[in-house]
């Protein structure tokens, strides 16, 4: 076994086991900082990939941005703080039936799907080629989510300063 | 947009304010003594601790009684006719053996006002501050040079001069009281023979 | 193992580099504040005092509080420092070493730090804590408003350099024919570039919550931030890790605008030891500004630090991302 199988048996697991320990923590923020590790390792396993763009924004994004938001949300519910949150298990039926029928499907797609096996090639200007693609073949998406991310950042603002100017007024 | 601009110029132009300040002390040369290398001198009224000059007292106990804390214990012996315990450096004639002289700094407050009251300038603070001890008994400071041996023998001299002065003023006083009657009978008698 | 050894000496690099910057901190503050620091140990103004603290901290207990979450506890401080680690691997140290010239260089550089953040509230959460807690919840707002600004002065200078590989970008800037003299660094090149690092330091000084903007680890008001309850050698470790942070952004600061490992003097007093040399200067320079900083400024508040980063920092490095832009599109 050469090193990048090793890495990226490793990383698979750690990936899984920490998407696991998500999914069956009762602590929120146990919860939480397992998504980390989980998302750490799928960053591995796109570097593996050489999609390295990919995974550095899989960082960015996510780990450095997303989690970070949604620990900070956590952060501000009391139960966070005093460590004794417990997840509960609602609606078992039919939420183990939604499992299961999901579950199906994708066993199907994967036995279903013809793969097509390809080598992942090694390219180093994976930066100058995303960029390219980007402005050209796939501008339409690109300015689509830019403007989309724009009026969310607008609509933020707006609620932020309209819930601060309701209390303004009632003082 | 302008109150903003003003506002960063004011925060830019205080902050290399200070930092120039900073650095002006940063290159100039620190203050700090390495103390036991190197020491400060101290001022020359500094109080530190108390040191008696034994020759010079006289044993007048003024500073015994300025003291606020109680910390200075003097007994003194008054010294027999046919000894002459000599004079202080500053002329006065000595008229007592100091038998203790004990100063305990433990207790001591360093208020310096023993100092003054003392004719003979005998006590003073000595500039010396490192004192400390393991054991609080050995904060207190005997002055008096007397042994033992010395201070039984002149308070058994004194106290045997005390007694023949005792002796002789009662004498004196019998002496006076037989006289007196003795005039007393004689007048009587002249007043029974007249 | 030629691999590891490779890949090892950073690590050797940055724990001399912490011995060294501890010791000159406290000297630094003790000069400013006229006083002379540690004298005694090693002879030579004690300057084996921070090996002699660091042999104390690895013999000292381990402490973990019951009420703690044990696992987070103890994985923070090394998270923290693999993370600021990682981001050494793409900076070039001499023209002759960097970890991995990759060509992402400076987005991977972006994208690993803001792991930083997250050990440092994971630390702060697991020690079960309130002032950690209220650590950990400033450092979350505070990083995370900061890296907007960061990441746009850096994007400036991306514009002007055309490269994200930071090794390239070192090269690029070697030489010195700017006005006859001038060395060809990237601050010279465009003027607007100068507001840019401004924008650029201030941020890496928050980034790395130094003085003024040391709100998650204030020792006045919330003891020690998110350090309070560690010991030992992690809390070691986390010192251990702010310092390499500090030095990391330090240079890529030093790559980004003042040339790297380029020599000031063109081809003169260059090569890959002396570019080392030059490289590590520029990045203790820095490092000596943030200390002369930390001694002079005071502690700002927290809604002041906000307003510092979205009303000012953040339109001004937009609005000069753009004039760089046009700069470069006209010259």
């Amino acid at each position: 076994m050469d090193l990048t199988a090793i890495v990226f048996y490793l990383f698979s697991i750690v990936t899984v086991g920490a998407a696991a320990i998500m999914v069956f923590s009762k602590n929120i923020v146990h919860s939480a900082f397992a998504l980390m590790f989980s998302l750490a390792g799928i960053a591995v396993l796109y570097v593996l990939l050489y999609a390295d763009f990919i995974a550095a924004t899989q960082l960015l994004v996510y780990v450095g941005g997303i989690l970070i938001l949604i620990l900070f949300g956590l952060m501000l519910t009391e139960q966070a703080v005093t460590q004794k949150f417990k997840a509960v298990t609602v609606n078992m039926l039919p939420a183990s039936l939604l499992a299961a029928v999901t579950t199906v499907l994708l066993v199907y797609a994967y036995a279903t799907t013809s793969w097509q096996m390809v080598m992942p090639e090694e390219r180093s200007e994976t930066v100058y080629d995303l960029g390219i693609l980007l402005m050209s073949d796939y501008i339409l998406p690109f300015i689509i989510a830019g403007v989309l991310l724009l009026i969310a950042i607008v609509g933020a603002i707006l609620m932020s300063t309209r819930l601060t100017a309701i209390k303004n007024e009632e003082q | 947009m302008v109150q903003t601009l003003k506002k960063s110029w004011t925060t830019f132009k205080t902050i290399f304010t200070g930092m120039g300040v900073t650095m002006r002390h940063l290159l100039q040369p620190s203050v700090t003594l390495r103390y036991p290398e190197e020491r400060d001198e101290l001022p020359s009224g500094a109080r530190s601790k108390l040191f008696v000059h034994i020759d010079d007292c006289i044993g007048c106990k003024l500073c015994e009684r300025a003291c606020p804390v109680n910390c200075i214990a003097i007994e003194t012996v008054q010294a027999t006719k046919d000894v002459d315990l000599g004079k202080t450096s500053t002329g006065n004639p000595k008229r007592f053996w100091i038998t203790t002289f004990n100063i305990d700094m433990s207790k001591c407050m360093y208020c310096d006002m023993c100092v003054p009251p003392c004719p003979t300038e005998c006590i003073s603070m000595v500039p010396e501050y490192e004192y400390s001890e393991y054991d609080r008994n050995n904060l207190l400071f005997q002055f008096s040079e007397l042994s033992a041996d010395k201070v039984t023998e002149v308070k058994e001299k004194a106290e045997k001069e005390q007694e023949e002065k005792q002796r002789k003023k009662k004498e004196a006083a019998r002496k006076k009281k037989a006289q007196k009657a003795d005039q007393t009978s004689k007048a009587k008698q002249k007043n029974s023979e007249g | 193992m030629a691999l590891l050894i490779f890949a090892t000496l950073p690590l050797l690099l940055i724990v001399g580099y912490a011995l060294f910057a501890i010791w000159l901190e406290r000297k630094v503050s003790a000069h400013i504040q006229d006083r002379l620091g540690p004298m005694r140990v090693g002879g030579w103004h004690g300057w084996a005092q921070t090996i002699a603290d660091m042999l104390k901290l690895i013999q000292k207990e381990d402490i973990i509080p019951t009420n703690a979450s044990r696992f987070l506890f103890k994985s923070a401080p090394f998270v923290l420092f693999a993370a600021s680690y990682a981001a050494f691997s793409v900076i070039p140290f001499s023209s002759a070493y960097i970890g991995s010239s990759i060509n992402i260089g400076v987005f991977y550089l972006l994208a690993v730090t803001s792991l930083l953040t997250l050990s440092v509230i994971m630390g702060a959460w697991a020690s079960n804590n309130k002032w950690s807690l209220l650590g950990g919840m400033r450092t979350a707002a505070q990083m995370v408003s900061y890296e907007v600004p960061t990441i746009m002065s850096v994007l400036s200078v991306l514009v002007v350099a055309g490269s994200l590989n930071l090794m390239t970008i070192s090269e690029m800037q070697t030489g010195n024919d700017i006005l006859g003299f001038l060395p060809n660094w990237l601050i010279f090149q465009n003027p607007f570039l100068i507001v840019a690092f401004i924008i650029f330091f201030i941020s890496i000084v928050a980034e790395s919550h130094r003085v003024p903007f040391d709100l998650p680890e204030s020792e006045s008001e919330l003891v020690a931030g998110f350090q309070t309850e560690y010991s030992g050698m992690r809390w070691g470790i986390f010192m251990l890790a702010e310092y390499a942070d500090m030095l990391l952004l330090s240079l890529l600061g030093a790559v980004l605008f003042f040339g790297g490992w380029a020599s000031p003097f063109g081809s003169y007093l260059s090569g890959p030891v002396w570019g080392f040399i030059w490289f590590m200067l520029k990045g203790l320079l820095f490092v000596f500004v943030m200390m002369w900083m930390r001694w002079t400024l005071p502690r700002y508040r927290v809604d002041q630090l906000m307003e510092i980063c979205w009303t000012i920092l953040i339109p001004v490095s937009f609005i000069n991302f753009v004039l760089i832009a046009l700069w470069e599109m006209t010259f």
